[in-house]
């Protein structure tokens, strides 16, 4: 086990002390002292930050789509899970559950643009069978202002993974024997639902669930193609103020990485305090 | 008084519970002693409603239980395993049966509070079921089976998984509970020890068919359940052990 003890440090270096570093030089880049406009300290472009809303609106907006796409995603795989058993258990929706997950991002965004868009197929279909008068009269189902195709996108990708995990929840923690005996203490289906399976699947697919919020909350390719210029996800806001030819604009897309940064890292403390309990509470 | 008349059931052909038939009184403990793959547990989930019978007939107190659901029968099965609801505390567990019949808050802290003191539990009030150890979780169980007042109570090898200490232990409070709550009881064990300890009648199901007998002493008589085989074999330990003594 020897040769192994320098990979830890180095492992740890790679996935804590870089991005810590990174973290680091960001709010060093927020107040001008790094950076290629390095100037020495100024906090004008924090003091901007109540006058500049294109911030707060990319993380309301990305917040508005993370809800969303694990919401539903969430309700989804759940009312699967309670309501299909039968169904999840046979062929062919097991093995139709895996095939989103194989597809990267940036494909499925891709195939829903080719899907939804106005000069996409459902538009052309529409339009041919008489449904639509024009291409422009098919609804904006992507690129539109509410990230419809964002979100539809995110759900796609999120509540298969969701479902299987629920399954395997749901079939390690028993739920089925205690379907019968909650029957038995005379509680109805719904209420098994409502009090037992639900809370319980809930509580331990919790991490997972904030994982995959964070992970919506960062995406970048989907809604860099479904997405429109404005308002945007707070990945494609800040990517685009960094590579902005204007140099001044850097300390600001410095201060909104910080921003989200250190906002993100306050959901994965969340989230590793919440994979603690749910390790104490499976023994 | 329940009555099981005829009561038959298969699993792909093959008969797993023959023509059973059965009276049990108010109060009265019916401990059925079988091997695994006897029909045990099929015969309990039918009578809990789990199951589903081919034949026969299935009365509580004069009325036909087979059409009712298992929500409606008030006969609580319990699993070898406690089966505690992972995510809720020792009280809440016990309180499940009240709060899902819509009992009032004080009632229910009443009455909660009431047998987890009779069940030793008071101290576990507020921890998790992880928080416990194999007995105090096979006594919550009990107690969340109690507190709706079971008409009848099925227990399916439910101290099977508890070391020898913590089982006797368990059948005594079992005993004491059942008498004290005047609990009708069918429990079901491969322990011919355990049989005779909780039992007030004895039965032993046998590929599907069940002997019931009329006392101790035809149950311990019967080559099957081989208690006098396990008499002799002490009867020798002990007169190897110690010759020159004489059975008092």
């Amino acid at each position: 086990m020897k040769p192994l003890k320098p990979i830890l440090p180095l492992y740890a270096l790679l996935v804590l002390g870089l991005p810590l570093a990174g973290l680091g030089y960001a709010l060093l880049g927020s107040v001008v002292v790094v950076g290629p406009l390095a100037e020495g300290f100024t906090g004008r472009y924090w003091r901007a930050l109540g006058h500049e809303p294109g911030l707060g609106y990319a993380a309301l907006y990305s917040l508005w789509i993370a809800v969303a796409s694990v919401g539903l995603s969430v309700v989804l795989a759940l009312g699967l899970v309670l309501r299909a058993q039968p169904t999840l258990r046979r062929a062919p929706l097991p093995g139709l559950l895996y095939v989103p997950l194989v597809l990267p991002a940036l494909v499925v965004a891709f195939y829903l643009f080719q899907l939804l868009s106005r000069t996409g197929w459902l538009s052309r279909i529409s339009f041919q069978l008489g449904l639509t008068s024009s291409l422009e009269a098919f609804p904006e189902l992507v690129q539109d202002g509410a990230g419809l195709g964002i979100i539809l996108a995110h759900v796609l990708l999120i509540f298969p993974f969701l479902t299987l995990l629920f399954q395997a929840i749901y079939q390690e923690s028993r739920l089925a024997e205690l379907d019968q005996l909650t029957s038995t203490l005379g509680a109805s289906a719904g209420q098994f639902r409502r009090r037992v399976a639900a809370p319980l699947l809930l509580r331990r697919a919790a991490p997972t669930v904030l994982l995959s919020f964070i992970a919506t909350l960062g995406a970048y390719d989907i809604p860099l193609l479904l997405g429109r210029p404005y308002p945007q996800m707070l990945s494609v806001f800040i990517a685009t103020k960094l590579q902005r030819f204007d140099l001044r604009e850097l300390p600001a897309a410095y201060l909104a990485g910080f921003l989200v940064a250190s906002g993100l890292l306050v959901l994965i403390l969340v989230l590793l305090r919440l994979v603690n309990r749910s390790r104490v509470e499976t023994g | 008084m329940l009555t099981v008349s005829h009561l038959s059931k298969q699993f792909n052909g093959q008969p797993v519970l023959r023509d059973i038939s059965l009276t049990l009184a108010q109060g009265e403990v019916l401990a059925v002693l079988g091997r695994s793959g006897c029909g045990k547990t099929t015969l309990l989930k039918i009578l809990a409603g789990i199951e589903t019978a081919d034949a026969g007939t299935l009365e509580l107190h004069g009325q036909d239980l087979l059409p009712a659901p298992p929500n409606e029968r008030q006969m609580v099965y319990l699993y070898q395993e406690p089966l505690l609801f992972p995510h809720l505390s020792v009280f809440e567990n016990v309180a499940f049966g009240l709060r899902i019949r819509k009992v009032k808050e004080a009632e229910i802290k009443q009455q909660v509070t009431e047998l987890l003191a009779e069940l030793e539990l008071s101290e576990h009030a507020r921890k998790s079921p992880h928080q416990l150890s194999g007995g105090q979780r096979q006594r919550v169980s009990f107690g969340r089976a109690l507190i709706i007042r079971p008409r009848l109570l099925l227990l399916d090898e439910p101290f099977g998984n508890l070391d020898a200490q913590t089982r006797a232990a368990m059948q005594e409070l079992f005993g004491r509970v059942s008498r004290q709550h005047h609990i009708t009881s069918i429990f079901v064990t491969h322990d011919s020890r355990e049989a005779l300890t909780v039992g007030s009648r004895l039965g032993y199901l046998e590929r599907g068919s069940l002997t019931s007998f009329a006392s101790v002493a035809d149950f311990v008589a019967d080559p099957r359940t081989n208690i006098a085989a396990e008499l002799s074999f002490w009867e020798n330990i002990r007169q190897t052990a110690n010759p020159t003594s004489t059975p008092a």
